[in-house]
């Protein structure tokens, strides 16, 4: 149920293959896919169904092999800085504090952000994901959960109008996840973001998501879309334990199951 | 862990209690030595000592003072040369592609056989000693640097463009930080080899400096100046590798960090 002003990203017979050692590997069979503005996609599939990849090609981190991919309308050349992107690996700098590594994004240029202002926020975010008491910590002092925290603090705070996540949650327990998944839910409204967020929970997908789109195993194709109709704000808490949750959750792991056995094949 | 630091602390004190226990015995050793065989060739602790006196009383700050003003002066330049250099060739391939010959073919000289020439053209004052050791440093931390820049890990770099960052805000919050480490490393090696250059000039052709003042003892068959000469280039050398030590704790505390 996208509020949309438009379409925010469309990617069109976009495909990727990859040369490794020789040998050619199809990590995504063309496929198309439209983003509207505001819209919070889920991206669910097996492993290796090239999920990342498609995070990749609209940050504009890998070409295309086929196809071509448009953000606002436009090709997306070079690296594209509309986009907020958390990849799977947490890409902190090892050589900073978790305070000064969610500040960075707001230390460039571009953003000029007074000091003072950008420790309040930066303290906000800590808080927002739970990190308080570990603001002078270095990644290496962290646990992965940790990590992934900051991670998510640090693209947070900019509040990019695009946010491409690869399996923020991962790693998170199961209280904290629900945590997060809120504040997530929260933020990505009130600052009407534009969201592609890959993961493989379903539960996860179906509680944030306006669309839910379902890969098959490699190489990634799109099986099913499903829009979710459950109605907003919803309450991350309780949303799974719903008629319709079920449903939706039913109909989807239908067309995910047979891919996933597939995907554990290879 | 508080165990353990209580542990390496015990047994640092029987090191360090060790330690002076074979050092007196070494000097102890050194003065008998001296003074049943005559003091001639090995000289006699007590007789460097009392030279050294002597010399700290005249005029060792100038000679301290020289080699000293060389040694830095000439890690300075060659530091931030050699960082600059390794920053910008690292991250561009073309350039590395190009130059990359003509460097190793320069690093191959034994760089202080360029000692006599550099004399030639800046005399004998502490020119040539700083253009030696700037040359020698330089090299050092050009090529640590210069392999620091292309390991960098691609992502951190793509996280900060992905953010709005601008190619020299790349090199400030990613590419000079990540390189740290390499150039504290070739920091580390330069300082002494910055130590060696020095002397090596002065030993050559000079009027000032700790170099100077073990050649001119050489030169008389002053034992007891020579090994007294060699006495302040060591403590010169501690005091050194301590600076670098130190330097080292404190920009690399992240990496000593363990979860």
């Amino acid at each position: 149920m996208p509020l949309g002003d438009g379409e925010k990203i469309r990617l069109v017979g976009v495909g990727k293959r990859f040369a490794t050692r020789g040998q050619e590997i199809e990590a995504l069979r063309p496929i198309d896919l439209a983003v509207q503005a505001r819209e919070f996609v889920a991206l669910v599939g097996p492993s290796g169904c090239g999920k990342s990849t498609i995070l990749n090609l609209i940050a504009g981190l890998l070409p295309p092999s086929s196809g071509e991919v448009f953000y606002d309308g436009a090709p997306v050349a070079a690296v594209n800085r509309r986009v907020g992107y958390m990849t799977q690996k947490d890409t902190l700098l090892p050589w900073r504090s978790a305070a000064d590594n969610i500040r960075v994004a707001l230390e460039l240029k571009c953003r000029a952000v007074p000091k003072r202002q950008a420790a309040e926020r930066v303290a906000q975010m800590i808080e927002l994901v739970g990190l308080t008491g570990f603001e002078r910590h270095y990644p290496a002092e962290l646990s992965g959960g940790m990590r992934k925290r900051v991670a998510l603090a640090r693209t947070l705070i900019y509040e990019p109008e695009t946010l491409l996540m690869d399996e923020p949650f991962g790693a998170l327990d199961a209280q904290l996840k629900l945590l997060l998944l809120d504040q997530l839910q929260v933020l990505t409204r009130a600052r009407q973001m534009t969201v592609v967020f890959v993961t493989h929970d379903l539960g996860e997908a179906i509680t944030l998501a306006d669309r839910v789109v379902v890969f098959s195993a490699r190489p990634g194709r799109i099986r099913a879309v499903r829009e979710i109709e459950l109605p907003r704000p919803r309450d991350v808490f309780t949303v799974r334990f719903g008629v319709e949750f079920a449903r939706l959750h039913e109909a989807l792991w239908d067309e995910l199951k047979d891919e996933v056995v597939k995907g554990t094949d290879v | 862990m508080r165990t353990d630091a209580d542990g390496t602390n015990e047994s640092g004190h029987a090191i360090l209690a060790w330690q002076i226990g074979v050092g007196v015995a070494w000097l102890a050793a050194w003065e008998i030595a001296g003074d049943v065989t005559g003091s001639t060739w090995i000289s006699r602790p007590s007789l460097i000592g009392a030279r050294l006196l002597t010399w700290a009383r005249g005029d060792l700050y100038i000679q301290v003072a020289t080699t000293v003003t060389e040694v830095v002066v000439g890690l300075l330049i060659g530091t931030v040369c050699g960082i600059l250099a390794g920053l910008w060739f690292g991250r561009s391939p073309l350039l590395a592609g190009v130059m990359r010959p003509i460097i190793v073919a320069f690093y191959s000289v034994p760089l202080i056989a360029l000692t006599p020439l550099f004399i030639m053209f800046f005399g004998l004052d502490m020119l040539p000693k700083i253009v030696l050791v700037t040359i020698v440093v330089f090299f050092l931390l050009f090529f640590n640097t210069f392999a620091g820049a292309q390991e960098v890990d691609a992502d951190l770099i793509a996280a900060l463009d992905l953010m709005g960052g601008t190619t020299r805000e790349r090199f400030q919050k990613v590419i000079a930080p990540a390189c740290v480490a390499w150039i504290i490393g070739g920091i580390k090696v330069a300082l002494p080899y910055a130590l060696v250059a020095a002397t090596t000039g002065e030993i050559l052709a000079a009027r000032r400096g700790l170099g100077f003042l073990l050649s001119d003892a050489a030169s008389q068959f002053d034992m007891t100046g020579l090994y007294a000469a060699l006495v302040v280039l060591m403590l010169l050398g501690l005091a050194v590798a301590g600076a670098a030590s130190g330097l080292e704790r404190r920009l690399l505390r992240w990496r000593h960090a363990t979860g």
